[in-house]
Parts: structure tokens; C-alpha cells; sequence
């Protein structure tokens, strides 16, 4: 970098997704945090260390494959050629967007002087992956074993939810394109498919112990802690805008970027390079939580856990369109999301005899599908993409955002890339007897020996006289 | 092993090299011990918990038995 102008706005770059990936760190301490505090007492220090330990494991696997899936997938392959080569193949050629930068041995993915943001873009890219596999975990505690959820936190984490980055976020993405797709923020990239994975994985892992009476009536078996429920989501509440932020591109020039002859304007953009504001949509962010909140009070009477996690909910069902929204369509947006998996929660639970442990399917899932139909419907008729016109392989348009398109890709998201592969990994690690741990060791309590060892250092402490 | 021996040469050559790790071009020995260790972590731990899981089948506690394991703080 020898024009200093360039190394400022590349270096600003840099630092800019390195505060969002800090940022992004919190929701993964969150997450933790409101899961010990969903799980009973005997089931604490598991249920910790199992969202502990997708940390490694999806950031190995991403390293070593999930991020070279994002960079070759776009194309599907086999369902629109690219518009960098013309080609539906798997996208590993020499041009600068290929995945072939970022397989695990190119120097690319390592400290290099020549490249500034890659790293940190692969960071933030990898907190999602983290996200995703959160979402699964907190719908499954207290009876899956650590390894056939690190096996599906690998799954969702570095494969699934990549390939579905590749098909609807990648700005050469076949879902742009094909169904005019538009998910600025990951209401289905994210949400909707970890929902649907979770979904799949609870309908093959069963209910735990006593949640449903011999007459099939659901109990209810709330939160252990209440108060550390409450930090976790405020916790997640903050790590969310750095997701948000992570999902913009800081600063942009468009005019060349569009071929715009002579123009200049400089914006931050949504990762579909379409210009934004980080100024709108804090807007939007605070009115859809706001949203969110006002529903779920009414809609649960006042109970402090979904009031919290519609909140969430609220931010999720606007986030595919919050880029261009008014705050007070976010708002409503954010209501409407809630009323949905509020009630779909509650249905599937019963109907079905899902244990989803901390509504995680209905936050993620449900509120994330309910926001991309919306989406199609409130931005129907804006460009998909900032590389829509003239772009494609035949010189024709990217296909607009419409309700239709919309809704084939909530089906996609929350159905082809969620609940299908999280049923038959469920199925095939049952069918292993590796899914779900012993009747007797859930009785007991994972941590029965963890805390039984406790007990004994106690007494030997309180029986010493020096 | 070091890539970068003069910081001074290596900024003012006419192609700055971007790599600067050591041992560039050894990156594919790199990834096959990520391979293995990745793998040889799930095949240990996985043995772990099947060994802790099948011991405290075995002892048949009752649901509430933990109550008398919880510790004074």
C-alpha cells in the first residue's frame, strides 16, 4: 500500500470487521450463558462445555473447507453460471473471486502484507458459522451427547449454512438471480436455517424425560436461572450489532463499481452491495427489538423468557429487509415475527411432541421464514443485487425481490438447507446409538460425577483442622 | 525457517513478498496435521465420553440423588 488514501480506507476496513468480530464474540458468551441458565442443575457444566467446544471445532473445519464453500458454491453448482466465467461449475478458476484463494494452503490464509482483509472477513464469516451452531444447541441440551453435537455443529456450522451463504449472500449467488433473494441481515441465511436444522435434529432426538405426561400434555421445565437467562440475551442483544455491521461493507466507491461513467459516490453498502446507512439500521435494529419486546410481553403475559427472546426474535423476523425499511415497518415487521413463533412453538409442541428446550426453532426459525415472506412482499420490486442490470451471463438482469422468489427461498433456507440434512445426520447417528445419551446418565445428571467429586474434595476440606 | 530475515530488504524489493510466515511453502504439511489432529481429537474424546457415560449408566441414580452432591458454595 504506497497511496495513502488507499491504505487509510483498506486499513479502516480492516479494523472495522475486527470490532465486529469482538463485538460478534458476545453473542457466543451469551449464548453460553443463557444456556446454562435454561438447563437444569445437574446438567450444568455439560450443557457448557458442549457450546463450548463447537468454538474449535467449527473454526478448524471452517479454516480447513467452510470458508473455500462459500467462495465455490455460489453457482449451486449446476443452477446459474457465474457472472465472473460464464460457467455453473464449481467456481475454482484464476479469476479474483475464486475459492481457490482460500483453500487452507494458500498463502492467503495467513499473515500476509498483500492482503488486509481477508482474515477479518473470514473471522466475521466464522462467528455467523458460530451463531448457526449455537442456535442448534441450545434446542437440544440436557440429552445429546458432545459428540454427535459436534458432528452437527460441524454440519450446520461449516458446511450448510456456507452453502447457503454461497447461494443467497454471495453477490454471484444463483438465489439472487434465479429468485431475486434478498437477506441483508440473515433472517434465513442464519435463522431460518439453523431453526430448521435444530428441527430436524429435536424430531429425531426425542423430548427429554418428563415433558410430556403419559396423556402427551407438555410440562413445562423452565429456566433454572432466570438471572443468567436475562444476561445472556441482553449479551446476545450487543453481540448483535456487530453482526449487523459485519454484514455491511464500510465504505464503498459505487460509481465504478457499477460502471456509473464519471460518477463517484462513496456509501457503506449491504453485502449485496446495494447501498445502506449503519445510521438506518440502528434505527431499524432498535425498533424491530422494540417491536419484538411489545409483542412478546402481551403475547406471553409478562413471562420474562419469551419477552427476552422475542426481543430476538423481533430483530430476526426484520433483519432480511432492515437495510431498506422504516424503522416503524421494522417495528411492526418485529411484532408480526413474534405473534408467529410464539404460536408455532406452541402448536408444533404440541402436535408434534418437539422438546425444542429454549424455543429455539421458534425464535430462529419460524420468526426468520415469517421475515423473508414479509420481505418479499414490502420490497418486492427493488433490485436483489447491486450487480443486477445487464450483469448476468446472457447480458439480462438479476431477478427483483418478489413474494414469490422470497418464499421459495424460505423454503430453501428453513427446509432443503436446515430441516433435511439436520433429520438424516439425527437419523444416521441415531441409528449409530451415538445421538442421545443413556435413559440413566439423564436421570442422574451429566455432571452427577463432576459434582459427586465436588462433594468429596468439600468434605475433605471441612474435615481438615490445618 | 525464517521468511523474513531484513525487514529493510524486504520492504524495498520491486515485488514485495506478502507471505511472511515461516516455513512458507510448507503450508500443505500444515494442513494435514490440522487434518489429524481435528480427527484424532474427536476419535479420543468421543472414546472419553462413551467410557464416562457407560460408568454412570451402570450406577443407576435416582433422579434426585445430585441433590446430595450440591456443595456449600
Amino acid at each position: 500500500m504506497t497511496d495513502e488514501l488507499g491504505a487509510l480506507t483498506t486499513i479502516f476496513t480492516e479494523f472495522y470487521y475486527w470490532i465486529t468480530v469482538v463485538l460478534m464474540f458476545l453473542i457466543h458468551v451469551g449464548f453460553c450463558m443463557y444456556e446454562v441458565g435454561a438447563s437444569r442443575y445437574k446438567h450444568h457444566q455439560h450443557t457448557l462445555m458442549k457450546n463450548t467446544m463447537l468454538i474449535p471445532l467449527v473454526t478448524v473445519t471452517w479454516f480447513l473447507f467452510g470458508w473455500w464453500i462459500y467462495w465455490a458454491f455460489p453457482t449451486g453448482p449446476g443452477l446459474a453460471p457465474s457472472i465472473m466465467n460464464e460457467s455453473a461449475a464449481l467456481i475454482t478458476d484464476e479469476s479474483t473471486f475464486s475459492a481457490k484463494w482460500y483453500v487452507p494452503t494458500s498463502d492467503l490464509m495467513a499473515v500476509n502484507l498483500g492482503d488486509h482483509i481477508s482474515g477479518v472477513f473470514w473471522a466475521a464469516f466464522l462467528l455467523f458459522s458460530w451463531t448457526a451452531a449455537s442456535i442448534v444447541s441450545g434446542a437440544i441440551i440436557e440429552r445429546i451427547t458432545t459428540f454427535a453435537f459436534g458432528i452437527l455443529a460441524i454440519a450446520i456450522g461449516s458446511v450448510f449454512w456456507t452453502i447457503d451463504a454461497a447461494w443467497g449472500w454471495h453477490f454471484d449467488g444463483w438465489m439472487l438471480k434465479i429468485l431475486g433473494y434478498h437477506d441483508a441481515y440473515a433472517s434465513g441465511v442464519i435463522h431460518a436455517v439453523a431453526g430448521g436444522f435444530a428441527l430436524g435434529v429435536l424430531a429425531v432426538l426425542g423430548p427429554r424425560i418428563g415433558k410430556f405426561s403419559s396423556s402427551g400434555e407438555p410440562r413445562n421445565i423452565g429456566p433454572r436461572n432466570p438471572w443468567l437467562v436475562t444476561i445472556g440475551l441482553f449479551l446476545i442483544y450487543t453481540g448483535f450489532w456487530g453482526f449487523y455491521a459485519a454484514c455491511n461493507i464500510p465504505i464503498f466507491n459505487l460509481g465504478p463499481e457499477y460502471g456509473m461513467e464519471g460518477v463517484t459516490y462513496f456509501t457503506a453498502t449491504n453485502i449485496y452491495v446495494t447501498p445502506t446507512t449503519l445510521s438506518g439500521i440502528t434505527m431499524n435494529f432498535l425498533m424491530s427489538l422494540s417491536g419484538g419486546l411489545l409483542a412478546g410481553y402481551v403475547i406471553s403475559r409478562g413471562d420474562p423468557f419469551w419477552t427476552y427472546s422475542s426481543g430476538l426474535a423481533g430483530i430476526i423476523c426484520a433483519s432480511a429487509g432492515n437495510d431498506l425499511y422504516h424503522p416503524i415497518q421494522s417495528m411492526i415487521i418485529g411484532m408480526i415475527g413474534v405473534v408467529i413463533a410464539y404460536k408455532l412453538h406452541y402448536w408444533v409442541e404440541r402436535k408434534f411432541k418437539i422438546d425444542d428446550a429454549v424455543g429455539a426453532v421458534a425464535v430462529h426459525g419460524y420468526a426468520g421464514f415469517a421475515g423473508l415472506v414479509i420481505c418479499g412482499f414490502v420490497l418486492n420490486g427493488y433490485p436483489s443485487s447491486g450487480y443486477s442490470v445487464g450483469a448476468m451471463w446472457d447480458g439480462s438482469n438479476y431477478a427483483a425481490i418478489n413474494p414469490l422468489g422470497m418464499f421459495i427461498g424460505a423454503l430453501i433456507m428453513f427446509v432443503v438447507l436446515g430441516f433435511i440434512p439436520g433429520w438424516i445426520l439425527a437419523k444416521v447417528l441415531h441409528g449409530m446409538g451415538k445421538l442421545r445419551i443413556p435413559r440413566e446418565v439423564e436421570l442422574a445428571g451429566l455432571d452427577y460425577e463432576i459434582m459427586e467429586a465436588a462433594k468429596e474434595d468439600e468434605k475433605s476440606v471441612a474435615s481438615a483442622s490445618r | 525457517m525464517a521468511t523474513v530475515t531484513n525487514w529493510i530488504e524486504h520492504l524495498s524489493a520491486e515485488k514485495v513478498q506478502g507471505a511472511v510466515y515461516p516455513g512458507v511453502g510448507t503450508e500443505g504439511i500444515l494442513v494435514l496435521i490440522a487434518f489429524v489432529i481435528w480427527i484424532g481429537w474427536t476419535v479420543i474424546s468421543a472414546r472419553q465420553e462413551t467410557e464416562k457415560l457407560e460408568k454412570l449408566a451402570r450406577k443407576r441414580h435416582g433422579s434426585n440423588d445430585w441433590k446430595n452432591n450440591v456443595t456449600d458454595g
